[in-house]
């Protein structure tokens, strides 16, 4: 394992990530804003929720690369597109599997089946994500496949 | 064909269905108020599918209700033998425990002697009405499509068959209960019928619960709560969306083509509905309004869409569905919304001034939120001077309407105001101050016709415009000048449409073939004028008159003939809900300001 790679490459790649959905949502191609969204968990102020989200989001980057250093070592090598397919099976579970549960999780996020008691002011991401916009499962491919491919250039297969 | 005003709002916040008089549920769109339609026979025609629960043979209606303050239907007819009461509703909350998203209940009960019911259950899904496949699971009926299932169960009564009349005796020892539930996506959970009818019990009171919340002191409190729980029906839970009304293309006139989808979300209903909500002291309500606001504007900052999907989406494109004979034979039945890609100036007055409700009622905003709010007044500063489709949403060419510039005005005037508390740096606001001003003028002086009296309909029109009836809130003018109380009177006697109705504009001046009804928000944003301008008799007395002209159930549609009292438009309408919750805000205010007077 790359220990000295995977800790600072793996915040480089988490950066990276955080940094190509930022700006589509700056760009308006998406509502999906990752630190908001982690960061609600803990408090409720969209502006500190956006700092604690940012990082939540370095932590859980991490642990992903991580995985990521792990399948290096075991194939013996470290490529861009081994990276990137990496990221995109990361992607597909993230919009498949870990988006789609949120609700069941966070606090402040409704569910499909929210009613009127319900104070939860984030609404659910949706098949997806597609809720949060339609192009947004082309943003968290683009995002994820840029986290997988850097993270396949800087670490070292072993 | 039932008149509008004869049906029922039944909901979950979720998506909702209307059922008539006569026991027959001829709308309900799954899984949410936008989705396709199962029972559309409102619209639709008979092979649209409908839900009968009535009496099997003569009847007449004795009593028909909302219990309590809540959202459970009850409708009582007189047998020749007993007295047979139809209660039916959704279940709201169903989170935290494993129960299908949507439950509908239905219960025939009986008095006196037994009576003979039948029951009709033909759910057709879609433009195609397509048929279901149907299955049996133990004594529950499954009908599916794909990913969306239907269930229907019933205790104690008959055999139903898709399509088929199927009659039954109700005893008094034995009501029966019907219960649907859905589920797209996701497996079917079948509730047995007296779980249903406990859940129901349970939201029922949940609903009294949710009314107790609301001011105690408010005037013509019973219309209120139902509007205010009507507006709340009509609000999305998981986006806190606002939908203008849960129905498609019932027409502004009974066979004319202004018929219009409304299950979406304008960002003005929700303006309007913070400060409905807020005053009446619901506070949750108001701030997820604006929560959903911001949110769901998010892609087109610092552009505030005219309309948007329940989840924050641009609208599908309108069209029309070609084999549906309408609402009474009014064609085209539209489903998607072609005002979408409209420029209107006059939504971003409408955000900013539910915002400056909100901080001066004590709630300061995030610096998130006043971010965006400061990025639409930058907006309004650089676009004023163009002309924009109005209130409207005429499909002709922009205009400089006078409203959008007064709303244009409030935008930066309340951009001010909440910046007195949230900071903003002080270039940006001399900028603001002197756009402000700016507006002013030109309004002022082009917006206002002299000879007439009046603010005008747009710069060197003749015509008038109701929408100018916000003239005495906003503050551009004092309530009490001849200018602002000229336009009142004016639009009150040049838009009248008999009693207390009003047009919105000039009947057939939108390019149109046909006319349209009276708008009914108007004649409450009258009474809101009256009463800002002084005049608490006028109003009292107009409010009380618009009261009079409720469905029976207390529900109002968009419009209404004026000559048939025949209410129009799409079905409950949220704008004309929270204009009467406005007006019924303004009288109180005047009240607590004139000293009690009156008490509704």
């Amino acid at each position: 394992m790359d220990w000295a790679g995977w800790a600072v490459f793996g915040l480089v790649a988490t950066a990276a990530l955080t940094a190509v959905m930022t700006t589509a949502q700056l760009a308006g191609l998406t509502r999906l804003d990752l630190p908001l969204v982690l960061g609600t968990l803990v408090t409720e102020d969209p502006d500190r929720a956006r700092l604690a989200g940012f990082v939540i989001h370095l932590g859980a980057g991490q642990i992903f690369a991580l995985g990521y250093a792990a399948v290096f070592a075991l194939l013996h090598r470290a490529t861009w597109w081994l990276g990137g397919l990496l990221g995109l099976l990361h992607v597909a579970v993230a919009l498949m599997v870990l988006l789609p549960v949120l609700p069941g999780l966070h606090p402040r996020m409704a569910s499909h089946r929210a009613g009127p008691a319900s104070r939860a002011v984030l609404e659910p991401p949706g098949l997806l994500a597609l809720n949060y916009g339609i192009q947004t499962p082309a943003v968290a491919v683009l995002a994820h496949l840029v986290y997988g491919v850097a993270l396949g250039l800087l670490l070292q297969a072993r | 064909m039932r008149p509008i005003a004869d049906y029922g709002l039944l909901g979950d916040t979720r998506t909702a269905a209307l059922s008539s008089s006569d026991g027959s549920l001829d709308w309900f769109c799954v899984p949410r108020f936008d989705g396709e339609p199962v029972f559309g026979s409102l619209v639709g025609g008979a092979a649209a599918g409908r839900f009968r629960l009535a009496p099997a043979g003569e009847a007449s209606v004795v009593e028909r209700r909302y219990r309590g303050n809540s959202a459970t239907l009850e409708i009582t007819w007189a047998t020749p033998r007993g007295r047979l009461t139809l209660t039916e509703g959704m279940v709201a909350e169903v989170a935290g425990r494993l129960l299908p998203a949507t439950i509908l209940v239905r219960r025939l009960s009986v008095e006196g002697a037994p009576a003979e019911a039948f029951v009709e259950f033909d759910p057709r899904l879609g433009e195609h009405h397509a048929a279901p496949r149907v299955r049996r699971r133990g004594e529950d009926l499954v009908c599916e499509w794909g990913a969306l299932a239907m269930s229907l169960s019933c205790d104690a009564g008959p055999v139903v068959e898709v399509g088929r009349p199927t009659p039954f005796t109700v005893t008094p020892a034995r009501p029966v209960t019907f219960v649907v539930t859905v589920a797209h996506r996701e497996p079917l959970i079948h509730v047995d019928p007296a779980t249903a009818w406990n859940l129901l019990a349970e939201d029922e009171e949940r609903w009294r619960a949710w009314a107790a919340g609301i001011d105690p002191d408010m005037p013509f409190r019973e219309a209120a709560v139902r509007s205010l729980l009507t507006l709340r029906l009509l609000t999305y839970s998981p986006s806190g969306a606002p939908v203008a009304a849960p129905t498609t293309s019932l027409p502004e006139q009974c066979g004319g083509v202004r018929n219009w989808d409304y299950r979406y979300a304008w960002p003005r209903d929700a303006s309007i509905g913070i400060a409905a909500f807020l005053q009446a002291g619901l506070v949750d309500e108001a701030r997820g309004f604006l929560w959903w606001l911001l949110h769901a504007s998010r892609l087109q900052r610092p552009r505030l869409p005219v309309l948007l999907t329940l989840h924050g989406r641009y609208p599908s494109a309108e069209r029309s569905l070609r084999e549906w004979p309408g609402y009474a034979a009014s064609v085209p039945v539209r489903v998607g919304n072609g005002a979408a890609g409209q420029h209107q100036l006059d939504g971003y007055g409408w955000v900013l001034d539910a915002a400056w409700v909100l901080v001066n009622a004590g709630h300061p905003l995030y610096s998130e939120t006043w971010r965006a709010l400061r990025g639409f007044v930058e907006l309004v500063a650089s676009r004023w001077t163009e002309p924009d489709a109005g209130i409207w949403e005429i499909r002709g060419d922009a205009v400089h309407h006078v409203h959008s510039k007064l709303m244009a005005w409030l935008a930066l005037d309340r951009g001010l105001r909440i910046a007195q508390t949230h900071r903003i740096s002080v270039p940006q606001r001399e900028r603001w101050l002197a756009v402000r001003d700016a507006i002013g003028a030109e309004v002022r002086e082009r917006g206002f016709n002299a000879d007439l009296g009046s603010y005008t309909r747009s710069y060197g029109s003749q015509d008038l415009d109701a929408a100018l009836l916000v003239l005495p809130l906003i503050g551009l003018e004092a309530p009490h000048s001849a200018r602002v109380r000229g336009t009142v009177e004016a639009i009150r006697e040049r838009l009248s449409a008999g009693g207390p109705l009003l047009y919105r504009y000039p009947p057939g001046s939108d390019g149109l073939p046909g006319t349209e009804g009276a708008f009914m928000p108007c004649s409450f944003w009258l009474a809101q004028a009256l009463a800002f301008t002084g005049q608490q008799r006028e109003a009292v007395e107009l409010f009380e008159e618009m009261l009079e002209r409720a469905s029976p159930l207390g529900l109002y549609a968009e419009e209404m003939d004026p000559t048939t009292g025949a209410h129009l438009g799409n079905y409950p309408q949220a704008l004309t809900h929270a204009a009467l919750v406005q007006a019924a805000l303004a009288l109180r205010d005047l009240r607590a300001s004139s000293g009690p007077s009156h008490r509704g």
